[in-house]
C-alpha cells in the first residue's frame, strides 16, 4: 500500500472545508425544492458563488493537464476530493466533470482539441455522452443507431435515452454504429453540437434523485466529417476508459455518502432513547454501526488501490467494476440502516437520507447495473482458469 | 519587516478528546492532527500584514515531533515563506518553548512576533507573556486589531471589562484572539507552492536550550459526566426553574 502525500492531504483537507463551509449550509434549500417536485439542483446565482470560490481556492481542472491550465493531479489525490464532495447531496462538483475529459484527452485530434478539449478543460464547456438506447443499455454494444459517411460528412440515424445533462450541454459525444462489425466492432463516436439540425430532444425524464435524463433522436443529422472523434470504428475503448474513470469516481461518491450516513445514524443513536435504553446501546444498531465502519474501510482500500494502479498506467477495468459495485452495494444498506434508526424522522423529506438512497438507488443501474459487473468480473476469473 | 509565527501542532478541534486509561495524558494516536486555531490566526494576521506590504517575510516555527513539518507547510501554503522545526520527543512546556523561540528571535532578529492567545490542547495562555519577558519586549495580548504605523504597533486587546487599546514599540509580541481575523484556506496552487518553501531542521541542543519540563503532570482526568436532565411541563414551570433553581434569569 501506498501512503497519501502532504499535499495531497491537505488538497483532501480543503475540499473538506469547502464543503462544511460553503457547500453543506445549502442542503437545505436543495432538499427543499425536491420536496416541492423541482430539480434538487442549486439556483443559477448558488452555483456561481461556489464556482467563484472554487476559482480562488484553485478547485478546478484538478485533473486536466497543465498545459490547459489545470492542476494535472494523479486520480489518488482526486479520491479524497470526491470522497468529501459526496458527504452533502447538494449536487455540485468541480469542474469539469472528469470522464468526458479523460476521453476527449484520448482522442481528440488538434483542431478538436483546440475546438472542443479546450473550452470544456477549463470550464466553460459542458458536454453530455449518449450511449444507452430504448434496445441496449446495460449492453451497449448491441446499440443500432447509425452513422453512414455521405461525401466528407457524417448522417446520423437513431434513439438514445436516458442521457444526462442534455440541456446545459454544448456537444454531445454521441456513439453510433458505422461499419459492418458486429458488437463492439464498428462503434465511432462523434461530437454532434447543440442546436444542429436533425438532432432533437424529444422528452425531459423526471428520475429519482431529482435528477432528469433525456431522450433523444437523430434524423438524418448531418455532421461534418472534422466531428468522428478518434478512429473510425474504434470508438468502443476510449468510451470504456470514461466509464472507468467514472466507476471509480461513483466508490469513491460512495465512500463519502456512506460516512454521511454514519455519522447521522451515530449521533442520533446516542440522543435516541426508546424501552429506556440509548438506541447505541443496542446490539442491532451497534452491528451495522460495525458493519458501515469496516465496509467503508475496504472499499477505501478498494478505490486506492485500483486509483494507483490506474496512475500507474495498469488496466484496472475489472479493479472499476468490484470498486463500483461494492461501493453503490455498500452506500444502499448503510443509508437504509441509517434511514431506520431514525424512524418516521429517517423517511422524511426533510432529511438529506431520503434524498441520499434515492441518488445511490439510480447509481446502482447507471455506468453498468450491479449484475452486467458481476457478470464482467465473474467472466474475467473463468477466462483466466484454464 | 520580518515575523515570527510559532505554529502549535494541536489535537484537531473537531476531534472529541479522550483521556489516557493510565490518566497520564490525553489519546493522540491515530488522532487528526491539526495547527492551534488561534496559531492559524497569527498566520493570517501576518499575511494580510505581508499583502499590505507592512512585512516583508513570514517565518513559521514549530516544535515537537516530526510531523510538526506538516503544521509548517499548512503555513507555508497559507503564505509563509520559510520554516523552522525544531525536532524534540520531549514534553515541551510553555517555559521551554519560550525560551526555544527567545533563541530563534535572536537569531532572526524579527520585528514582530504573533503567537496564539493559547494553544487549544493545555490552554495554558502563557508562551506570548514568558517570552515577552525574557526577550524584554511589550506585548499586546488577547489582540482582536492590530494597526502599524511607523516603528510602532496599535492594539486593541479584548479584556474582561470591553476592549482596551495599547501602543507598543516595535519590536514587540502579539497574542491573537478569536476576533483578529478569520483564517483564510490554503489555496491548491499555494499548496503546490508550500512544497518548495525551505524548512530548517534544528534540535534544541542547537539553540542552546534545555527543554526539561519544569512542571510535572499528577494526573488528566476527564471532566465529571453532566448530570441528567429534567423535563419540564410547561413554559412557566421553566421560567420558574430558570429563576429559582438556576439563577440565571
Ligand atoms: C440517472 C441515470 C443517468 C444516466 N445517464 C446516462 C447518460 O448520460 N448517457 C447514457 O448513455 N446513458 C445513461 N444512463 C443509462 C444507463 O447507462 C443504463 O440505464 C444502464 O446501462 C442500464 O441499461 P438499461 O436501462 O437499458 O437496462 P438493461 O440493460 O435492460 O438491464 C436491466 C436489468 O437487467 C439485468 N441485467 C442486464 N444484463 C444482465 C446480465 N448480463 N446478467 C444479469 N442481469 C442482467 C440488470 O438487473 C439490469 O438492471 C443513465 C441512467 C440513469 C438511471
Amino acid at each position: 500500500m501506498f501512503e497519501l502525500s502532504e499535499e495531497h492531504r491537505m488538497l483532501q483537507d480543503l475540499v473538506a472545508k469547502f464543503i462544511d463551509r460553503d457547500v453543506m449550509p445549502l442542503e437545505k434549500a436543495v432538499l427543499a425544492r425536491e420536496m416541492s417536485g423541482q430539480k434538487s439542483a442549486l439556483s443559477a446565482e448558488e452555483e456561481e458563488v461556489l464556482l467563484g470560490k472554487c476559482r480562488e481556492l484553485g478547485l478546478w481542472g484538478l485533473d486536466v493537464p497543465e498545459e490547459f491550465g489545470g492542476a494535472n493531479l494523479p486520480t489518488v489525490a482526486l479520491i479524497g476530493v470526491y470522497e468529501e464532495q459526496a458527504r452533502t447531496c447538494v449536487p455540485f462538483t468541480f469542474p469539469p466533470d472528469s470522464p468526458n475529459l479523460h476521453m476527449l484527452m484520448a482522442v481528440c485530434n488538434p483542431e478538436q482539441r483546440k475546438k472542443y478539449l479546450e473550452p470544456y478543460a477549463r470550464g466553460e464547456a459542458q458536454s453530455a455522452i449518449a450511449i444507452s438506447e430504448p434496445g441496449a443499455g446495460g449492453d451497449p454494444a448491441g446499440m443500432i443507431t447509425r452513422a453512414v459517411k455521405n461525401g466528407d460528412d457524417w448522417v446520423i440515424n437513431g434513439r438514445k435515452i436516458w442521457v444526462s445533462r442534455v440541456p446545459q450541454a454544448d456537444f454531445v459525444i454521441v456513439m453510433a454504429r458505422t461499419g459492418e462489425g458486429k458488437r463492439h466492432e464498428g462503434v465511432t463516436a462523434f461530437i454532434v453540437e447543440r442546436g444542429t439540425k436533425g438532432f432533437n430532444i424529444e422528452r425531459e425524464i423526471p428520475m429519482l434523485g431529482g435528477q432528469r435524463t433525456y431522450e433523444l433522436t437523430f434524423d438524418d443529422c448531418r455532421i461534418p466529417g472534422s466531428q468522428l472523434l478518434g478512429q473510425e470504428g474504434r470508438g468502443f475503448a476510449p468510451m470504456q476508459l470514461r466509464l472507468t474513470v467514472r466507476r471509480l469516481q461513483i466508490g469513491a461518491w460512495c465512500i463519502g455518502m456512506t460516512r454521511r450516513a454514519l455519522d447521522m445514524m451515530i449521533e442520533h443513536a446516542k440522543q435516541r432513547v426508546t424501552f429506556g435504553q440509548r438506541l447505541a446501546d443496542r446490539q442491532a444498531i451497534q452491528w451495522w454501526i460495525a458493519e458501515a465502519a469496516m465496509k467503508i474501510h475496504a472499499c477505501r482500500l478498494m478505490v486506492y488501490d485500483a486509483a494507483a494502479k490506474s496512475d500507474a498506467g495498469k488496466d484496472v477495468r475489472t479493479e472499476a467494476s468490484m470498486v463500483k459495485l461494492y461501493g453503490t452495494e455498500m452506500a444502499t444498506e448503510t443509508i437504509d440502516h441509517a434511514m431506520q434508526t431514525f424512524g418516521a424522522m429517517g423517511v422524511a423529506k426533510e432529511l438529506p437520507l431520503q434524498l441520499m438512497a434515492q441518488k445511490v438507488r439510480t447509481m446502482r443501474v447507471y455506468e453498468g447495473p450491479s449484475e452486467v459487473h458481476r457478470m464482467v468480473i465473474a467472466r474475467r476469473l473463468l477466462q483466466d482458469r484454464r | 519587516m520580518k515575523i515570527l509565527v510559532p505554529v502549535k501542532r494541536v489535537v484537531d478541534y473537531n476531534v472529541k478528546v479522550r483521556v489516557k486509561a493510565d490518566g497520564t495524558g490525553i489519546e493522540t494516536a491515530g488522532v487528526k492532527m491539526s495547527m492551534n486555531p488561534f496559531d492559524e490566526i497569527g498566520v493570517e494576521e501576518a499575511v494580510r500584514l505581508k499583502e499590505k506590504g507592512a512585512a516583508t517575510e513570514i517565518v513559521a516555527v514549530s516544535m515537537g515531533v516530526p510531523q510538526c513539518a506538516e503544521t509548517i507547510r499548512t503555513a507555508l501554503a497559507m503564505g509563509a515563506d520559510r520554516g523552522i522545526l525544531v525536532e524534540t520527543d520531549a514534553e515541551l512546556q510553555p517555559l521551554a518553548v519560550a525560551k526555544l523561540l527567545k533563541a530563534i528571535a535572536e537569531k532572526e532578529q524579527p520585528k514582530l512576533i504573533i503567537l496564539g492567545k493559547q494553544a487549544i490542547d493545555d490552554d495554558m495562555n502563557a508562551t506570548g507573556q514568558m517570552l515577552a519577558a525574557l526577550l524584554g519586549w511589550p506585548q499586546g495580548t488577547f489582540a482582536s486589531k492590530i494597526t502599524i504605523e511607523g516603528d510602532g504597533i496599535t492594539v486593541t486587546r479584548e479584556v474582561d471589562g470591553g476592549l482596551e487599546t495599547v501602543a507598543l514599540t516595535l519590536p514587540a509580541i502579539i497574542t491573537t484572539d478569536l476576533r483578529l481575523n478569520e483564517p483564510r484556506y490554503a489555496s491548491l496552487p499555494n499548496i503546490m507552492k508550500a512544497r518548495k518553501k525551505p524548512i530548517d531542521n534544528l534540535k534544541p541542543a542547537d539553540l542552546g536550550v534545555d527543554p526539561k519540563p519544569r512542571l510535572t503532570t499528577v494526573k488528566v482526568a476527564e471532566p465529571p459526566k453532566r448530570k441528567a436532565g429534567v423535563k419540564v411541563g410547561s413554559v412557566a414551570e421553566l421560567v420558574e426553574k430558570l429563576k429559582t433553581e438556576a439563577k440565571v434569569i
